[in-house]
Order: structure tokens, then C-alpha cells, then sequence
């Protein structure tokens, strides 16, 4: 970095004030008797935008928190981050390369939607149960290594379709039966504080189930094959830059930004999949059910939904996306045992970001720390130390998001009060 | 006369632990030395765990965070800091009391011995003229858990207003975080590689006019089971006193306690700061006594083993929690020898754990006050164990029941 | 391969003695180091294991040692430093294993090798590359693997010879192997006038892809990659998908593509890789590493035999034959008596130049000389044709193993 004063000083200003914001305006909110649960959030961003002017202007006025003011506070504070970046580090790639930009933001996007959609089986589970599954991360694990037993021991050379498919089938037993067997007793007071004892069940089957797999399969790293190899194509042929220009396992647009295969193909499945499951949820009685009762409980039974039924529903479904996700991306990655610890976490970054239970928010939650991720492996200057943190950016929008609005961006207050009382 | 059951064998269990190093003499002392150190290590850590996340109802994944900070502290405070009777001129150094403290610059990872660090160099000239001490291992010891106690402080002013899953995973965030930072930051604290500290008692010591090596297990057991007395002492005092109350009433129902005027606030951040502290503290004397830290301490099955043995030995019962860490982290370790069942070789290594999960899960469901609590309450009624189920039963039926008491009844 | 494995005569023995520790001197006791649980590399400790169980029960099977049965009792290291060093302890004092030998992880190696020193039981580490294990010129520390440095050296001098490298871009990961490799490597590309640029991730990474377009954007001539397990697999993978892979431009590989069947199950558009390799080429193996060699891979189910399991394999054998030499299994005397050995092993003439009879500064030679075997044979490799076997592959460097002119795909 060329001037890190020039950096670190606007960052240690804007956090100075952002904290400031946080605490005063909290304070004005609490004793205009206003709402407060946004006071901290838009304290926290006008300080870190505007500084002392905002702070001034928003005690002043106290405006009532509106989606609009959040988000444009929110966005200005980035770009204020992002220009400050720009001046103090001119050489930065990141500044310099629009090309290099394009394919971050593209590969932030693609990753982005494939968690998000994974973040969006825990959402499920969240808004039926009120249960932060552990387990989240062997489901994923699981999916992929049905799909690599399917395709490539058992039954080589069958349509991987088949083995996709296998993988959500046995996730959806598992999270069946292990909700029948083990997370029963929450539902009727029979158990002291429930929710914590979801996290309890589904860590034990975290625990059970990757070490289960581990001492079958063992811990070779296995791989399946691609999925789909694009045809050579040109388009069009003539122009340069060449917009599209495929090759076997990639696909290159613009000459800038590549894609591969695996990720394309996982990332169009995961739309296509998140259609269908947005028409299960609004279209059919099942999923009207499973909306009715992540609403109201009570209400639900009293029109004749089985709540029992649809926390079933729920978890299984839960975690069958999750193996679908991990179904779609052991064509990409190696798969071991352990492999669902990484994505695991990311799912619960991405929910909290989007809200507990908010499915919308999932999916905006994880391209946005798809976005994260991607900004940080990319623009951090010090090449020795940008890939290694990449665990952390994620963990620091959750910790940031917790402190700030842990509703998250879409959150919104159960009526059950089941669900950890936000 | 039933009802001091667990007294007396409280009391014959604490004196076979004392007695236990005297007397046992086979030849593989050092090894179940190592297991007994590294149980009553796991011992602190499940007990504290259970008063936070068990007794005050505060779901933290974030404890072994806290005990790497102790064994972090001390561990750089002694790898980087020192005294010494004549300035280096190399070194950061400032005059201290007539000594000068030297820090030394951090030189990383390397693979061989020719790169030196300034104090080194330093020493090199001066050719064994000049002794240097390094920090006292006890005065590491004490800052790392001051570290701990002012880090639990801050987790939990910022938590203040979390519960439940939001808590879980925030905590979970913080050691996530914490575990990035010490990996990636390898010039400091020598990431994977490991951070060497100093041996618990670097000049070795005397005891009853025996003297005992540095590397001799018998002082490190001691001050492990003393460490560990120690934090169940204060624990139950705790628990006994309005305190225990009180964070109690903050697990069973926040806004009602607060409504009838307990500090909230000031009872959750002081239990998060003392059992925070006992984590950093036994992080700490465990880093000197193995010798070598590494940020996979914060590896969750680290975490997780943590979690179940506090789980399996009572959730909300202290002493079961340490009396079961004990006892799993003994099987755990003993259990590594593989089996056989008809013509097939069970390597244990791997399926210990898949048995360990199935019993985390057993107990789980279907005793939820652990295997160990319901022994002591059992006997004793005297424990917390049954205030709380009698407090459960009562809270059930009457108002402001479970959290689902506006679920149909069906 | 499963872990449910058909019961084997040493099995048995292992289990009956372990409880009746240092009941008999019978049978004699060798403790093999290994990773066989996350966070350690677990795929190379199974094979370490098996190579280890090979090697006893080919010494069984030739009479053994001293007209007694050698055990080779397996222990897991998890990759931990710390659980490395209690390793070593039960070891010693539960087991009652006179010498130990295995060892993949260079942090386990460095911590555990103090407690072997203090409690004044050899070791002859298989895999622990760090330099200090053997600078550190402890009496009862004997290495077989080549040193960091020197292993480093033959991935820079190879660079060196690659036509047209102005650039490289290093890939490594942040351990205690990669940063110190990583190091050198740059320094000895920085001699030869050829800048470099290091990136290093965590070692858990899986999604290479925002890494993969900041290398690319550095435009490299050639790319090395420092990496251990399933990571390196990962990121050949990746930048291959990206268009900077193994088939676009020079690319070095981790070391864990030697297991070629995993390495072209994971890596499909791997060809033209270049590996590094210890030891010698197949054509050249001694009869003993032929015959393990054959075992090994019958017995895994693998197509190649890594090098690892091979240095496995001749740190218990040497073991074995210094207690035989020794004629006792007393410490010292085997001490003495690898100082003094020349063990026909399946890597080669194994010999210990240097110890407690003649220091490394008498040929002024560096502390890390100490007890350490100078010849293992460190060579480059290409995989030259998909799907190829790492044994079969062509030997690219250094000239005195040359079986092949490397293939260069950017030329």
C-alpha cells in the first residue's frame, strides 16, 4: 500500500464515529421512545458515512428507519471505503484492473449464489424450528459423497443426474429420521430451553456423522468427474473482443472473466432448483403449510396444519438442499470427511446476515459474502496474508452484523417467541 | 446418611487424585500422567463451559477462544520479552528498574537455525558474559489470564443483547476469527509451526525436599488439580451465593429478571468475564506444560469434545461436567487401541469418535441431566441439580413456561 | 481404502501386548509415527502405517531381530505438535518401544523429537523435513528424508532451467513446511535473476478461484506450488478451469500428486504437471524397493508407491538393523550402531555420515549435516501423458536421473 496512513487513518475515523454513532444514537432512540432496534445500525453508518455532520443531523432529526435510509447509508459507507482504498493504494489491482474486478466480482457472484443457496436450507430449518443446525455442513459433506460413490464406485458412467439425485434422497432420510428421533421431544415443553438443545442434537449428529464417514470411506481426497463439458464455441465469431469463447471444462467471457464448468453448471442448477422451491412455497398446500407455520404455530394447527409434520418437512428439506449444494460442487472441489466445516460457517455468516429465518435474505446474504470474499482475496494488498484471512472476512461481516442489526437485513421478530427472541 | 454419599465420595475421589502420582509406579507413569494433566486441563474447560452456557444460560462456542488467549498471552509475552542487564543495541529495548526490557524482533518460520533473532545476535557478541532472564512463567501465567478475564469482559458487553443462536454463533465467529488471525499471522506467533513456551517450572523444583526435573510430570499434576479445585471452588461459591441466583434467573427467564430488578447486565458480563478467566488461566499452564501451542486448539472438534463432555457429564451441574471430562478424556485416550470382532480389525482411532458422538446424542435425548449429575442428585440433594428440575417442573405448568408456551396443545 | 482391514497375525500380537506392556523382551517393540486423524494429513499417514506393517512383517518373515519378532506399534500424531510430543511420551513409557521411527508432519517432528532426546530413545524420522530436527545435533535423532533446503533447492535450480521464466508465482501454505520452502525457493529464484511473487493461503482453503485470478493477473511464467493434501489437488485444479494450469504453462505441483490414481481422479486436466520426487526412478529401485514397491501397491490398491511410504518403510527397516548390529536393545548401542550403518534400503545405500564420531564442521559442512542421509535422490518429474503412473513418469531434472527432456507447454 502506498499511503496506509492516508488508509488506516480514514478507517480509524470512520470506526471512531461509527462507535460513537452506535452507543449516542441508541441512546436518543431509547429516550425519544422511539424504536430502537435499527438505532444502532443507522448511528453506526451516518457517523462512519458523515461523521460528526451526520451524527448531528440524524440526532437532530431522529428519522424513522426506513429501508431506504439504511441502505443508502449503508452503501455510502463502502463507497467511502472503496475511494478512500482507491487514493491510498493506487497500484492496487483492484484499482487499476477493471478486467481483474469483473472476474472477482463474477467469481464472488457464482460462489455467492451456490452458499447462498445452501444458507437457504438452514433459513428453512431456522423458520420452522427455531434450530441453528450444526449439521449443516455434513449434509453438504454427504451430498457430495453420494454423488461420488453413485457415479464413480458403484455405478460408473451413469448420468450424474442419478447421482444428484441419490444424494438429496439420502439427505432427506437422514434429516427425516434424525428429526423424528432426536428432535421430537423440543416441541412441547417437555425440554427446558429448546433451542439450545437443537444445537446440542444437530452438533452431536455433526460430530457423529463426519466421523462416521470418515472411518467408512477413509480420508482420501475423491473427486467427481465434470458434470457437463461445454461444446468449443466462438460467439461471435468475428468480434474481438470475443464475447463468449468456450473451451472443454471452461468458458471465457470477454476474454477477462472465466467460469468453469463445474461452478456454471452448479450455479444455474441452484437457480433452477430455487425457482421450484420458491413455487413449492407459494404455490402448493405443503408449502403454504411451511410458510403458515414458520409464521404462527398456534394459528397454523388451529387451521388444521400439522406442525409436526411440517418441522419433519422442514429439516429433511433443510438438509436436503444443503447435499444438493454438496452434490453440485464435488464436481469442483475435493471432497474429504472434513470438507463441510468451511461452508458450514459461511451458511451461518449468510443467514445472519440475511435474518435468521428470511429466505430472500439467504440468497442476497450470500452473494453478498460471496462479494466479500471475493474483495478481500482480491484487493488485499499483502499477497501473503490475503488468501490466509479469507476464513475471517466472513466471520467478520456475522460478528459485525450481530453487533450492529442482528435481525440482519430481511430479520424479522417470531411470533412464537421460539426462536432465540429476535 | 445417603445424602452425604457424594461428599464422602467427592472426598475419597480428591485424595485418591492427590495420592494418585505417589503411588502409582509402572513404568508408563509419564503417559497416564499426561492423561490425568490433560483431563483436569479439559476438566476447568467443561466446567466453566457448564456454569456459562449450563448454570447462566449463556450458549458459548467461543471458550476454547478464550483459552487460547491465555496461552497465547503468556506464550509471546515469554517468547518476546526479556531482561537484560546490559542494553543489546539491536533490540526494541527500553531501561527498566536499572535492567533494560528487551523485546525481541519476531523472525518467523524458518527451517534452519542460521537466521537469528537480535537478542541472539546480542548474546552471540557478548560471548556468555551477560545473563538475560526471560518473563517469570507465573507472571505469564497471571497475564494471560487478566487477558482472558478483560476479553470475556468485552464478548460480553457486546453480547448483551444476543441470545440463544445468535449467541452461539457470534462466539463461534470471535474464535473463528481469533484461529485466522494466529494462523495467518506467522511472523508473530509461528502459525502452525507451534509457539514454543517455557516449561511450567523452567529451573525445575522442590517439593517435600525432593527435587523434580522441568520435564517431570509430578509438579505440572499438582498445579493442574490445584487450578482445578481452585475454579470448582469459586464456581460453587458462586453458585451458592446471590450471584448464583441471579445468573440463574438471567438462563431461565432474562426480561422477567430484569423486570424484577436484577442487574441483567452486570451478572452477564460478570459471568462471562470469571469463567472466561478460568479458561484463559488453564489455557495458560496447560501451554507451558506441553510446551507448544498451535491454532489448532481452536479447531472445533477441539471445541466440540469440550462441549460433549460437559454435555454428557451434566450440562448444568459444574462438578459433573469436570467429573465427566475426566472420565471421557480417559476413555478417549485409552480407547485409541484397536479391536477386533469376528475377523475384522475396528481401527479406534476413527470410530472412538463415531461411538463418542453416539453417546453425546444418546445422552442428549434421554438424559438430559447428564450421565454423571443425576448420580450426584441423586444421592445427595444437596446439589443444583434438582433445584433446577424442581424449578423446571413448576416453570412448566406455570406461567412464563418453555419458550414454545404459545404452541397448541395438542 | 476401508479402515475395516482384514485381521492380520500382527494385529493380534499388537493387541495382546499392548496391555502387557514390557512383559517379556519379546517381542521387540519399534513405534511408528503417524498422522491418522484431521487436522493431520491423514492420507499420508495410512499409507505410512501400511508401509510401516509391510516392513515389519518383512523383517518377521527373515527371522527378525535378535531371534526375536519386531512390533511396530502405530501411534497417531493428529499433525499436532502437542499431541506429537504425548505421542512420543506413551510411546517410551507405555509401549516400552526401544527405538521409533515414521513421522510425516515437520512440527510433530520438531516437538517430539525433544522428548525422544530426553528420554534417550532413537528416532529415525521418515518425512520431517525441517532443517532444526537434525541442526539441533541431538544424539538420538537420525532423519532420512532430505532437508527443506535441500528439497527447496531442487524445485529453484529446475525453475532456473526452465527456457523463457521471468516470473514465478508461488503458491504456499502457512505452515511450518510451506512459508520456510517458500522462502527459500524465493530466494534461490531471486540468485538465478528470476523475480518471484509468493501467495500463501490457509491450509483448509477450497475455493481457489479469487487466488487463482490474482496469480493470473501477475502473469508467471511458471507457477510452484507449496502446498500439502487435498489443497494442492484443489488449486492445479482450479487454475487449470482458469486457464493457467499445468497444460497452459510450466506448473509445479504439491507432492501429494505422486498418488497419481487420486491425483488424476482430482485433477483431470493435470498433464504436463511436474512433481518433485524423492528417491530414485522405478527402473533404478534396488530389489528391495521393486519387491516392497509391488506389496504396497497390491496390498493399497494404489497405482504408485509415494515416497513417503518408502522412507516409512526403510526407517523401521534400518531400525531393525541396527538393533541386529547392535545385538542389544539398549539406547546407546544403537546409537552407535546406525552411526555406523550401511542399511541396502528400498531408497537406497543408507548411511549417517555425520554424528557423535565426526561433526559436520570437521568437512565444514552445516549443523543440519547431523545424523541426516545425504544421498536421497531428489528429482523432478513430468507427467507426460494423462493418466500416467508417478513411478512411470518421465524424469525431468536433475541430469544424472534424466530419463526424459521436460516437456514445456508455453514453448
Amino acid at each position: 500500500m502506498e499511503f496506509p496512513l492516508l488508509f488506516w487513518g480514514v478507517l480509524a475515523w470512520m470506526i471512531f464515529w461509527a462507535v460513537a454513532g452506535a452507543i449516542l444514537i441508541k441512546r436518543r432512540y431509547l429516550a425519544q421512545d422511539l424504536d430502537t432496534s435499527n438505532a444502532s445500525f443507522i448511528g453506526a453508518m451516518s457517523g462512519a458515512a458523515l461523521g460528526p455532520v451526520g451524527l448531528a443531523a440524524v440526532w437532530a432529526r431522529t428519522p424513522k428507519s426506513s429501508g431506504y435510509l439504511t441502505t443508502a447509508l449503508g452503501l455510502l459507507t463502502v463507497l467511502i471505503v472503496a475511494v478512500t482504498f482507491s487514493f491510498a493504494d493506487p497500484d492496487n489491482i483492484c484499482v487499476t484492473s477493471g478486467g481483474f474486478v469483473a472476474s472477482q466480482f463474477v467469481n464472488g457472484l457464482i460462489i455467492g449464489i451456490i452458499y447462498g443457496f445452501m444458507a437457504l436450507g438452514l433459513s428453512l430449518i431456522f423458520s420452522i424450528l427455531g434450530v441453528v443446525s450444526f449439521a449443516h455442513g455434513e449434509f453438504y459433506m454427504i451430498g457430495g459423497m453420494v454423488v461420488y460413490f453413485v457415479t464413480a464406485v458403484f455405478l460408473p458412467g451413469i448420468n450424474p443426474l442419478m447421482g444428484v439425485l441419490a444424494a438429496c434422497a439420502t439427505a432427506f432420510a437422514i434429516g427425516a429420521i434424525f428429526e423424528r428421533l432426536m428432535l421430537t421431544p423440543m416441541y412441547h415443553g417437555k425440554i427446558d430451553r429448546p433451542i439450545e438443545y437443537g444445537i446440542l442434537a444437530t452438533f452431536g449428529l455433526a460430530f457423529t456423522l463426519q466421523y462416521f464417514v470418515q472411518a467408512l470411506v477413509g480420508a482420501n481426497p475423491v473427486k467427481a468427474q465434470r458434470f457437463i463439458e461445454f461444446p468449443r464455441w466462438r460467439f461471435p465469431a468475428e468480434a474481438d473482443p470475443i464475447w463468449i469463447k468456450t473451451s472443454r471444462g471452461s468458458m471465457t467471457l470477454f476474454e477477462q472473466v472465466t467460469i468453469s464448468s463445474p461452478r456454471f453448471t452448479a450455479a444455474l442448477t441452484c437457480i433452477l432448483v430455487l425457482l421450484a422451491l420458491l413455487y413449492l412455497l407459494h404455490r402448493t398446500w405443503t408449502g403454504k403449510a411451511l410458510r403458515a407455520v414458520s409464521q404462527d404455530r398456534e394459528a397454523a394447527a388451529i387451521a388444521g396444519i400439522k406442525p409436526d409434520t411440517m418441522n419433519m418437512l422442514a429439516f429433511a428439506l433443510g438438509g436436503m438442499i444443503a447435499a444438493l449444494a454438496g452434490a453440485l460442487l464435488v464436481q469442483a472441489f475435493s471432497w474429504l470427511p472434513q470438507v463441510g466445516a468451511i461452508p458450514a460457517m459461511r451458511s451461518f455468516v449468510i443467514v445472519v446476515l440475511g435474518g435468521l429465518g428470511s429466505l430472500p435474505g439467504a440468497f442476497l446474504g450470500g452473494i453478498m459474502v460471496g462479494m466479500v470474499e471475493a474483495a478481500g482475496t482480491g484487493c488485499v494488498p499483502d499477497p501473503q496474508k490475503a488468501a490466509s484471512y479469507i476464513p475471517a472476512y466472513g466471520m467478520i461481516v456475522l460478528t459485525l452484523t450481530l453487533l450492529l442489526r442482528p435481525t440482519g437485513m430481511f430479520g424479522r421478530r417470531f411470533a412464537s417467541g421460539a426462536h432465540g427472541q429476535f | 446418611m445417603t445424602k452425604q454419599i457424594p461428599n464422602i465420595a467427592g472426598v475419597i475421589v480428591l485424595l485418591f487424585l492427590a495420592a494418585f502420582p505417589l503411588v502409582y509406579g509402572a513404568a508408563d507413569y509419564d503417559y497416564i500422567m499426561h492423561i490425568m494433566i490433560t483431563a483436569f486441563f479439559y476438566a476447568i474447560l467443561a466446567a466453566s463451559w457448564s456454569m456459562l452456557s449450563g448454570y447462566a444460560g449463556q450458549f458459548s462456542f467461543g471458550h476454547m477462544g478464550f483459552m487460547a488467549i491465555g496461552a497465547y498471552t503468556t506464550g509471546l509475552l515469554c517468547h518476546y520479552i526479556y531482561l537484560s542487564p546490559e542494553p543489546t543495541g539491536l533490540c526494541t529495548e527500553t531501561p527498566f528498574f536499572g535492567q533494560w526490557l528487551v523485546v525481541v524482533n519476531p523472525i518467523g518460520v524458518t527451517s534452519t537455525t542460521l537466521t537469528q533473532d537480535c537478542l541472539r545476535q546480542a548474546m552471540d557478541a557478548w560471548g556468555g558474559r551477560v545473563e538475560v532472564t526471560r518473563m517469570p512463567v507465573p507472571l505469564g501465567i497471571l497475564m494471560g489470564t487478566i487477558m482472558g478475564a478483560i476479553a470475556g469482559f468485552l464478548v460480553g458487553m457486546l453480547v448483551l443483547r444476543l441470545r440463544a443462536a445468535y449467541l452461539a454463533l457470534f462466539t463461534l465467529g470471535f474464535s473463528e476469527i481469533l484461529k485466522a488471525t494466529i494462523s495467518a499471522e506467522i511472523d508473530i506467533t509461528r502459525g502452525q509451526a507451534g509457539l514454543e513456551l517455557p516449561p511450567l517450572y523452567p529451573d525445575g523444583v522442590t517439593l517435600f525436599g525432593t527435587y523434580f526435573e522441568p520435564t517431570d510430570k509430578l509438579p505440572p499434576y499438582y498445579t493442574m488439580l490445584a487450578l482445578l479445585l481452585a475454579c470448582l471452588g469459586i464456581l460453587a461459591w458462586l453458585a451458592h451465593s446471590r450471584f448464583g441466583l441471579f445468573v440463574r434467573a438471567l438462563r431461565e427467564d432474562q426480561d422477567a429478571a430484569a423486570a424484577l430488578g436484577v442487574n441483567t447486565t452486570r451478572y452477564k458480563v460478570l459471568v462471562f468475564t470469571i469463567t472466561c478467566a478460568m479458561a484463559a488461566a488453564a489455557g495458560a499452564v496447560q501451554g507451558h506444560y506441553v510446551q507448544i501451542i498451535t491454532p489448532n486448539l481452536l479447531f472445533l472438534l477441539q471445541m466440540s469434545l469440550v462441549v460433549a463432555m460437559a454435555v454428557i457429564g451434566g450440562i448444568e451441574n459444574f462438578v459433573a461436567a469436570a467429573i465427566g471430562a475426566i472420565i471421557l478424556q480417559v476413555l478417549l485416550e485409552l480407547l485409541r487401541n484397536s479391536f477386533v470382532i469376528g475377523g475384522i480389525e475396528v481401527d479406534m482411532t476413527i470410530w472412538r469418535l463415531v461411538f463418542f458422538g453416539l453417546l453425546l446424542m444418546i445422552t442428549l435425548r434421554f438424559f438430559r441431566n447428564g450421565l454423571i449429575a443425576p448420580l450426584i442428585a441423586y444421592f445427595g440433594r444437596v446439589g443444583v441439580a434438582e433445584e433446577t428440575v424442581a424449578k423446571r417442573a413448576s416453570t412448566l405448568t406455570g406461567p412464563g413456561g418453555g419458550p414454545h408456551r404459545t404452541e397448541a396443545p395438542d | 481404502m476401508t479402515t475395516f482391514r482384514l485381521l492380520t497375525a500382527t494385529a493380534v500380537g499388537a493387541l495382546v501386548t499392548a496391555s502387557a506392556a514390557l512383559a517379556a523382551d519379546c517381542p521387540i517393540k519399534i513405534g511408528g509415527i503417524a498422522p491418522l486423524s484431521a487436522p493431520g494429513t491423514v492420507v499420508g499417514g495410512e499409507a505410512m502405517r501400511e508401509a510401516m506393517l509391510i516392513a515389519q512383517e518383512d523383517i518377521n518373515a527373515a527371522g527378525g531381530v535378535l531371534g526375536c519378532d519386531i512390533e511396530v506399534v502405530i501411534g497417531d500424531s493428529e499433525g499436532l505438535p502437542e499431541k506429537g510430543a504425548a505421542l512420543m511420551e506413551k510411546f517410551i513409557t507405555q509401549d516400552g518401544v526401544v527405538a521409533v521411527g515414521g513421522g510425516y508432519h515437520s512440527s510433530v517432528g520438531v516437538a517430539s523429537k525433544d522428548v525422544a532426546q530426553r528420554l534417550e530413545t532413537p528416532v529415525v524420522f521418515a518425512e520431517t523435513w525441517n532443517d532444526t530436527i537434525t541442526g539441533d545435533k541431538q544424539k538420538y535423532i537420525f532423519r532420512i528424508a532430505p532437508l527443506s533446503s535441500w528439497a527447496s533447492a531442487t524445485i529453484w535450480q529446475f525453475a532456473l532451467t526452465v527456457p523463457g521464466v521471468e516470473k514465478v508465482a508461488i503458491l504456499t501454505e502457512n505452515t511450518d513446511y510451506g512459508i520456510p520452502a517458500s522462502e527459500e525457493t524465493a530466494r534461490g529464484l531471486e540468485s538465478g535473476g528470476v523475480e518471484s511473487v509468493t501467495f500463501s493461503v490457509d491450509i483448509g482453503t477450497q475455493d481457489y478461484a479469487g487466488i487463482v485470478q490474482r496469480i493470473k493477473a501477475e502473469n508467471p511464467d511458471m507457477i510452484i506450488t507449496l502446498v500439502t493434501g487435498e489443497a494442492a489437488y484443489n488449486f492445479t485444479q482450479q487454475a487449470a478451469d482458469a486457464g493457467i494450469g499445468p497444460l497452459d504453462l510450466p506448473f509445479v505441483t504439491g507432492q501429494d500428486a505422486l498418488e497419481s490414481g487420486a491425483y488424476w481422479e482430482n485433477v483431470p486436466d493435470g498433464q504436463y504437471a511436474f512433481v518433485q520426487r524423492i528417491g530414485v526412478p522405478e527402473t533404478e529401485f534396488t530389489d528391495k524397493g521393486r519387491e516392497f514397491a509391488a506389496k504396497y501397491k497390491e496390498r493399497m490398491n494404489k497405482s504408485d508407491v509415494e515416497s513417503y511410504a518408502m522412507e516409512a518403510y526403510d526407517s523401521i527397516a534400518i531400525i531393525a538393523q541396527a538393533i541386529e548390529e547392535a545385538g542389544s536393545t539398549e539406547a546407546d548401542a544403537i546409537v552407535t550402531a546406525l552411526e555406523g550403518i550401511e542399511h541396502n534400503g528400498t531408497l537406497g545405500k543408507i548411511y549417517f555420515p555425520y554424528g557423535t564420531g565426526k561433526d559436520p564442521s570437521a568437512d565444514g559442512k552445516g549443523d543440519e549435516w547431523w545424523h541426516q542421509w545425504p544421498d536421497p535422490a531428489l528429482t523432478m518429474i513430468q507427467y507426460q501423458e494423462e493418466g500416467q503412473d508417478s513411478t512411470g513418469a518421465a524424469i525431468v531434472y536433475p541430469d544424472a536421473y534424466k530419463t526424459a527432456d521436460p516437456v514445456f507447454v508455453n514453448q
